[in-house]
């Protein structure tokens, strides 16, 4: 079976650690775009098509708390999956508040965030697929009025 | 000064008229002083050894060992008595003499009762100023060694925990890198990979020292959450058994019988479960690590007045009575550095003093260790 790669992009301050996950979540089939503040985080959203960001929340510049509101006023279908050291708990819970479907702690465990990663991708498929319904019904709809 | 206080006074009159003696001591007694006596300087000597005085009247000229030897031995060995010296009239060389060789003071003789006995308040009141002195000065001390030591422990978890975040990041980066060389090292085309055994062990070696680090960063930082724990109300029991559960590997392992002993009826409390699962976690796999094969553990639960209390018990090793105090500072462990890095104790403590609970230890060597920790309900 071929896998249907998701769209991640990893945000993080730290370049060495976006590279080594990036590796080895290419090598595990999915497509990583990097970036390295929320800036950058959202100059990427504008032109790719990401299904899910894995964002660090300690960043200097705009924080991940910050970023993570930007990104839910504006691309409200993109799911966010938060990373934390774990001193920033309540910061994190703070962010599913916010509309993150879930946290890690970093270090993560690297299944823990495969799962996660999956689980976020198929809610998004799923809202991708309502959407697409729905617009289906207002055409169908429309034409039946002509 | 008060008449209690003169009544403490331990006052020696040594003299060789045993007239002149009688009169003083009977007119002290009537003041409230039952003094001794002793009618040479080496009777005075041999007394002081077994009975330590506060004041010694002393008359200077006496047959044998005279006043002022007797005083020279008494600032050698008694250096908390204070003495005053009686002179004959035509002798205030010997007076002076006697001060220089550290005697509180002088009268002459005859001498004036009232006088006498001032004297002897003001000797006692220096006795008294100085105990006070010395008793304020290590007072101080000790105090002043309390605040470095909860200073150093507040500054020293502050510090740990910050380095401990920092430490995170580039062990995040080591996790990952490792992670991603196993992953390559699973491909096809590197089947045949020359030494591929030896890659795969050092690999696993990283992976697992990670992991070792990590559990010390997040036992560091799990006591330094912000002031917003989640409140739930918490089923103790349940959680003592979910714990349980957590920790059955290691306990089959060495044949331990866990047993959970819960009074009937408990409420449940208001409290964050984490943390209380934390302390349990702690105190659990200490009384596993510390109890021998076909040991016995046994979690006791009851409810006090408003609150609850957790005891595990152990008949495990027991903690020696040196170590009861070191139990928990940070860092402080007995067992070999893979084993333990000495912060569950400190850990749970930090959380049970958040709680505005208590945690004590009885310990017996040999015979095995209880922790009891009660937790005040917070609504
Ligand atoms: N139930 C017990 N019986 C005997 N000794 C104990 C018991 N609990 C704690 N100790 C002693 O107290 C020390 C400190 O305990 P603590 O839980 O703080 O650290 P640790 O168990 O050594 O390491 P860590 O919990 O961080 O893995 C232990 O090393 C051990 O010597
Ligand atoms: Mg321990």
């Amino acid at each position: 079976m071929i896998k249907i790669p998701t769209n991640i992009l990893l945000v993080d301050d730290e370049k060495d650690f976006v590279e080594m996950l990036s590796l080895r979540l290419e090598e595990a089939g999915e497509k990583v775009t990097p970036a390295y503040d929320g800036k950058m985080c959202l100059d990427v959203l504008e032109t790719e098509p990401i299904d899910v960001v894995v964002l660090d929340i300690k960043m200097p510049g705009m924080d991940g708390i910050q970023t993570l509101m930007k990104i839910k006023i504006m691309y409200p279908l993109v799911e966010v999956v938060l990373l934390t050291g774990h001193g920033t708990t309540e910061t994190a819970i703070e962010g599913m508040k916010l509309g993150a479907f879930d946290y890690l702690l970093k270090p993560a465990d690297f299944d823990d965030l495969q799962t996660i990663l999956a689980d976020a991708k198929k809610k998004k498929a799923a809202q991708d697929e309502r959407i697409r319904q729905a617009e289906a019904r207002r055409l169908l709809r429309r034409g039946g009025n002509i | 000064m008060e008449p209690e206080l003169i009544r403490n006074i331990r006052l020696l009159l040594v003299d060789d008229e045993a007239d002149f003696r009688g009169t003083l001591a009977k007119r002290l007694l009537k003041r409230g002083i039952a003094a001794h006596q002793a009618g040479q300087g080496e009777a005075c000597l041999a007394l002081l050894a077994n009975h330590p005085m506060d004041v010694v009247v002393m008359d200077v000229k006496m047959p044998g060992m005279n006043g002022i030897d007797a005083l020279h031995h008494i600032r050698e060995r008694h250096t908390e008595t204070e003495v005053i010296l009686l002179t004959g009239h035509a002798d205030t060389r010997d007076g002076v003499e006697g001060i220089k060789a550290g005697a509180f003071d002088y009268l002459t003789k005859p001498v004036e009762f009232d006088h006498l006995l001032s004297k002897i308040i003001q000797a006692y009141d220096k006795i008294l100023g100085k105990k006070q002195k010395i008793e304020a000065v290590a007072y101080k001390a000790r105090i002043e060694q309390q605040m470095i030591a909860t200073e150093r422990l507040a500054a020293l978890g502050t510090l740990a925990a910050g380095v401990a975040h920092e430490i995170n990041n580039p062990l995040a980066i080591i996790k990952e890198a490792a992670g991603y060389l196993s992953s390559l090292l699973q491909k096809r085309e590197l089947t045949d990979m020359p030494r591929k055994a030896v890659f795969e062990k050092v690999l696993q070696k990283i992976e697992t020292s990670v992991k070792r680090a990590r559990i010390i960063t997040h036992q560091l930082l799990g006591n330094v959450r912000k002031s917003e724990s989640i409140l739930a109300e918490v089923d103790v029991i349940q959680l003592v058994e979910e714990t349980i559960q957590l920790v059955r590997r290691e306990a089959e392992d060495k044949d331990i019988a866990v047993a959970l002993q819960a009074a009937d009826g408990l409420k449940p409390i208001w409290a964050d479960p984490n943390q209380i699962r934390q302390i349990l976690i702690n105190l659990l796999s200490n009384a596993i690590q510390a109890t021998p094969e076909e040991g016995r553990i046994a979690i006791q639960v009851e409810s006090t007045d408003g609150g609850i209390s957790i005891a595990v018990i152990d008949n495990g090793a027991g903690i020696p009575k040196e170590n009861l105090e070191k139990i928990f500072e940070p860092f402080f462990s007995t067992k070999s550095p893979g084993e333990g890095t000495g912060l569950g104790l400190f850990v749970t403590r930090e959380i049970v003093d958040k709680f505005g609970g208590t945690v004590e230890v009885v310990s017996r060597m040999g015979h095995g260790t209880q922790f009891t920790v009660q937790i005040p309900n917070r609504r």
